[in-house]
């Protein structure tokens, strides 16, 4: 697993879930979606390091920040959802 | 040029708004609308704004809306409140940012509390207008003629009391006075930027604790595959382009009153209101003043109010004239046919403003008795 992404509707929420995420001492990068995971068109995500992705869920959720879901890159390249 | 006329919209903004203008013109493009650093560097200085207005009015961030003023913020609280044909309870010092959008639904209008600067005479008959049955109130938080600071806590808390929603207009408080959503449970609170808040013209925020209609429908960078406008805040209300250079100035306005402080700010302001009224008695005028007033004074001279504004341009004072957008509010106290001459100080506010207008006023109007 390279990488891991957590999706947004908004990227207000992707901010807000970037900023918390980086108080908690989580790195994340704030970019768009990749087209494959926007199932609505045109989104926004934060990317980060794939064993950090189950707790950055955990501290939005306690958070209430709205998230879309979690996804990870599998070395074939694809994305897989990851359920909690 | 002595600038007496903030109510307006505040002339001298901080430095700090000038240079985030003038950085976000250069460097920033479109918020929410790609991924490239031009665009990312727009969206942060968007969230920027949201986060700073959510730390001083206590309103999640999400639910900061970015509007173009007061009045669009009013517009869309109305629409999405207030069906056609709707009871609503009033102030009778409320602008025609409120009563033209009430008047435009067609909605039965009952007005409370005409009586200035007396809060027993507004609570008693707003309530009485709540027990009577209505399905929402609308109301200033000041008197944008008269500087009369309404006792909006404790409207508030009969809102609560008797179930019904309303919409605060906080045009003339915000940056001045608390405007705490979180404590007074608002529908919706309004405000503009560019007055209290010290940010450019053509910008505002909306407070939103109720789900909102939107008023204008397009293109949001998000769920561009539906025809329908996303259910969410803030892009529910945000369809195309936002003002990002007027925000990021809005923003450093925001900060500045965040770092000075409210109530210093509101103090300064009154102390040079008071200075004035006491001047304006002085020389023989009958100002309006009273208690519960913010930094607005309003006061009848002999001759013809746009005559006497123009006098005092003349002698290098700007104040505004007329009926200040307002007709209800010169209704309630008594001053539709003529008008008044309004003097609105500004977080600059200092004694040497207040010598300025003195001399003019007292040059340009002759003295009674």
């Amino acid at each position: 697993m390279k990488q891991s992404y957590i999706t947004f509707r908004s990227v207000t929420f992707a901010q807000k879930a970037e900023r918390i995420l980086k108080k908690a001492g989580l790195e994340c990068t704030l970019q768009r979606t990749p087209k494959e995971l926007s199932q609505r068109g045109c989104g926004y995500c934060l990317g980060m390091r794939p064993g950090q992705v189950i707790r950055a869920a955990q501290l939005l959720n306690r958070e209430n920040v709205d998230y879309g879901k979690l996804y990870a890159v599998n070395p074939e390249g694809g994305y897989e959802e990851i359920r909690i | 040029m002595i600038y007496l006329d903030n109510g307006a919209t505040s002339l001298h903004k901080p430095q700090e708004v000038h240079r985030a203008v003038a950085n976000t013109l250069r460097y920033c493009a479109n918020p929410g609308r790609g991924g490239h650093e031009a665009a990312m560097a727009a969206s942060r200085q968007v969230f920027a704004c949201r986060e700073e207005a959510s730390r001083l009015f206590r309103c999640p961030a999400e639910r900061v809306v970015m509007t173009t003023n007061c009045t669009h913020g009013l517009n869309i609280a109305i629409n999405s409140l207030i069906p056609p044909d709707s009871r609503v309870v009033i102030s009778g010092f409320e602008h025609n940012a409120v009563t033209r959008p009430l008047h435009a639904r067609r909605t039965k209008i009952r007005v409370a509390g005409r009586r200035l600067f007396d809060w027993e005479d507004m609570l008693e008959s707003f309530e009485k207008a709540l027990k009577s049955g209505v399905d929402a109130a609308v109301f200033t938080h000041v008197s944008n003629v008269f500087g009369y600071i309404l006792p909006v806590e404790e409207m508030a808390a009969l809102c609560r009391h008797y179930g019904v929603p309303f919409i605060l207009d906080a045009a003339q408080s915000a940056g001045v006075l608390s405007v705490d959503m979180e404590a007074l449970g608002a529908a919706f609170i309004a405000m503009p930027g560019h007055k209290g808040l010290l940010g450019p013209q053509g910008t505002g925020l909306l407070l939103c604790g109720h789900e909102p209609r939107p008023l204008l429908f397009g293109g949001t960078g998000s769920e561009s595959l539906s025809q329908s406008m996303p259910s969410y805040l803030p892009d529910s209300l945000e369809a195309g382009t936002l003002n990002v250079p007027g925000i990021a100035g809005l923003a450093a306005g925001l900060r500045y009153v965040r770092s000075r402080g409210i109530d210093k700010i509101f103090q300064q302001e009154h102390r040079a209101m008071t200075r004035a009224a006491a001047d304006l008695q002085a020389l023989g005028f009958h100002p309006f003043v009273g208690e519960h007033q913010a930094a607005t004074v309003s006061f009848m001279p002999e001759t013809d109010c746009e005559q006497a504004a123009k006098m005092l341009a003349e002698q290098g004072i700007a104040v505004r004239a007329g009926l200040h957008c307002a007709p209800l509010a010169h209704e309630s106290a008594g001053t539709l046919e003529t008008g008044t001459v309004r003097i609105s100080f500004g977080h600059d506010a200092n004694p040497g403003q207040n010598a300025h207008l003195r001399r003019a006023l007292a040059k340009i109007i002759p003295v009674k008795g």
